[in-house]
């Protein structure tokens, strides 16, 4: 049944409002049910990565397709993390559902591929996500605090230089 | 093979609570800056929240939680000495997610609504993992050898 916008007609799952801390609470919990359960460690704190699962998933099959010799984690040596494949299923039913999928056109593609290209090369350096660094301060892991504080500070940084460089540029226009 | 299913499962629970919430681990600290918008800050907080119950709850039951609360058995000084170049990315981390307006999970998630301008974001991750295990890995070595 498609759902309608206008008049908020739809099936349960359609019209349910989940809010963000809600979808963050699952996200928390799964992710420790899944390393204390299914073994997703090592490492710790492990269950949801959105840089290590799909290096580990890319060099899962890389090693076992085409046999070279890419590192990933202990986690992943008897079967592969689908945690990404799971994600772009999830949210691609759930765009579907609800009416809002459709192709957009791309604004700035250089830009967003130079991101995402330094993004997951920092990500992996670090060895976590901004998910999975809240899951290690959770886990108690006083690293993990120091370098969610840090990403907020890169966050809070960014938009500051990006408000400075906003001023600059309407005074000289001006 | 339960890892794998395990993962997928959860990873397709996540995709569709993080389209309907529009859940991100980068935008809520922006908007809180900018707008003064709670609302998405409170999907960290959440994260954070459930899985301090949740891993207190799997060690409580017996679960595979080594070495939890991590702070109890940690080096602290030892550990911060060595991790100048971490700390560096994570600062970069942010800088970059706040110039597209996302963090990974969020990226994957408008990617798979449709948004092109995200698929060019993937475009980027994914040739970047490969530039990773060439290059970069090596450069890291070099760096910290």
């Amino acid at each position: 049944m498609p759902f309608d916008r206008d008049s908020g007609r739809g099936t349960l799952l359609q019209r349910w409002q989940v809010s963000p801390f809600f979808a963050g609470c699952v996200l928390g919990i799964g992710a420790a049910v899944i390393q204390g359960y299914f073994k997703v460690i090592p490492p710790v704190a492990y269950g949801v990565c959105m840089v290590c699962h799909p290096k580990d998933l890319l060099n899962w099959i890389a090693a076992h397709t085409i046999g070279v010799d890419w590192e990933y984690s202990i986690a992943s040596i008897q079967a592969p993390l689908l945690t990404v494949p799971g994600v772009l299923a999830g949210s691609w039913f759930a765009a579907s559902r609800n009416g809002e999928l459709r192709i957009r056109p791309a604004h700035q593609p250089v830009l967003y591929f130079a991101c995402g290209f330094f993004t997951i090369n920092l990500g992996l350096v670090l060895g976590s996500c901004p998910i999975r660094l809240v899951l290690l301060a959770a886990y108690g892991n006083p690293k993990g605090i120091a370098e969610w504080l840090l990403v907020v500070i890169g966050v809070v940084g960014g938009a500051l230089v990006a408000r400075l460089l906003a001023r600059w540029r309407a005074k000289e226009m001006l | 093979m339960s890892v794998s299913l395990a993962t997928l499962l959860l990873g397709f629970v996540i995709g569709y609570l993080g389209q309907r919430s529009r859940l991100c681990f980068i935008s809520g600290y922006r908007d809180i800056l900018l707008t003064g918008d709670r609302s998405s800050l409170m999907g960290p907080v959440g994260c954070f929240v459930g899985a301090i119950v949740g891993f207190a709850a799997v060690s409580l039951l017996g679960g595979n939680v080594p070495g939890y609360p991590m702070i109890r058995h940690m080096n602290i000084p030892m550990m911060i000495s060595d991790a100048a170049l971490p700390f560096l990315c994570a600062v970069g981390i942010g800088v970059l997610g706040y110039m597209v307006g996302g963090c990974p999970f969020r990226m994957h998630v408008l990617a798979a609504e449709g948004r092109r301008t995200y698929w060019y974001y993937l475009a980027g991750f994914y040739i970047g993992l490969l530039f990773f295990n060439v290059v970069t890995t090596r450069i890291v070595e070099w760096l910290t050898s």
